[in-house]
């Protein structure tokens, strides 16, 4: 390995340089030292530096640390954690301070509960604070659905039965309008 | 922040930092039943890991604060706290955050005699794995 032109042209109190030190760093390793490397107290000092320069840079190189797989996945949440930030609703607390749920989980859960339904699988689910200034906990929403072709036409009720039930029982908000949108059959 | 008369009738004054109040916010909501995890954002992500850089260098393990911001004010002391977090399915999200509100004014108030004016909880996620009905 050549050092850089800055280094060139070096010389040592000696008449050496440094360039040439570098370049003897293995031989003078292997113990093929000619007669000045081995008294010459400023081609010792230069070679210990060197040497030392030498491990860090490999170090350095041979560095091919990635971040961990921990580190990427906090980031991955923390982004996650900031696009459901930006859309809350409020849930009733009586503790001081506020409660507030990110629409997405509610899409999820409500989601969830409409698939549970045989011959039904929920697609979007928007949820929107219901325009009641005097139900300020109570949402609007709207569930687009794909049903199975021989879908009974009750069962539609059935969807909007667990879906209000699981929006009461398993997050604790009130449905003030729920719209079911059939967008697609597919067939079981 | 305290104020107290010492014996000698020496003016004491007590500070706690918010990262303090917001550790002890996070270790009481994580024990909370139905939290699954504190959700940080990328701003209480970065913040965190700056606070985990310059106590390593200090060869400490800092208790984590991530997904909870705490609010200090000195005149008049008030103290506030937020936490982002998510919840698995199976409890109701509202008793559960409910529960976090109080779990976390308890905490705080006995760790550091101050009692939290307003303990403010976002549920970013309710994860539904294993069923909700």
């Amino acid at each position: 390995m050549a050092m850089n032109h800055a280094t060139r042209d070096y010389l040592l109190p000696c008449g050496r340089d440094v360039e040439q030190v570098w370049e003897r760093l293995d031989e003078v390793d292997a113990g093929r030292a000619d007669a000045h490397e081995l008294g010459c107290p400023h081609c010792r000092a230069t070679r210990e530096s060197l040497l030392v320069l030498r491990g860090l840079t490999r170090e350095l190189a041979e560095d091919d640390a990635e971040p961990s797989p921990d580190l990427t996945s906090r980031i991955m949440s923390a982004i996650r954690a900031e696009v459901r930030r930006r859309d809350l609703v409020p849930l009733a607390s009586p503790e001081p301070g506020e409660v507030q749920v990110s629409d997405q989980a509610v899409a999820a859960v409500l989601r969830f509960a409409a698939d549970s339904v045989d011959g039904v699988r929920a697609r979007r689910c928007r949820v929107l604070p219901a325009p009641d200034i005097t139900d300020p906990l109570a949402v609007n929403v709207e569930l687009n659905l794909a049903i199975a072709h021989d879908f009974g036409s009750d069962s539609l009720d059935v969807v909007r039965e667990r879906v209000t039930a699981a929006a009461g029982a398993r997050v604790g908000l009130r449905l003030a309008r729920l719209d079911l949108v059939v967008e697609d059959v597919y067939d079981a | 922040m305290t104020r107290e008369q010492a014996p000698a009738r020496q003016l004491v004054e007590t500070v706690i930092a918010p990262p303090v109040i917001a550790a002890v916010a996070a270790h009481a909501a994580a024990r909370v039943p139905g939290v699954v995890r504190l959700e940080p954002g990328l701003r209480g992500l970065a913040g965190s890991l700056t606070r985990i850089a310059r106590q390593r260098i200090k060869g400490l393990e800092p208790a984590p604060t991530e997904g909870v911001r705490a609010f200090v004010e000195h005149d008049p002391p008030d103290v506030r706290v937020e936490i982002d977090l998510s919840l698995s399915g199976l409890d109701q999200a509202a008793a559960t955050a409910q529960a976090v509100q109080r779990a976390v004014g308890k905490a705080v108030t006995e760790a550091t005699g101050l009692t939290p004016s307003a303990v403010s909880v976002s549920i970013l996620d309710i994860e539904i794995r294993g069923g909700l009905l």
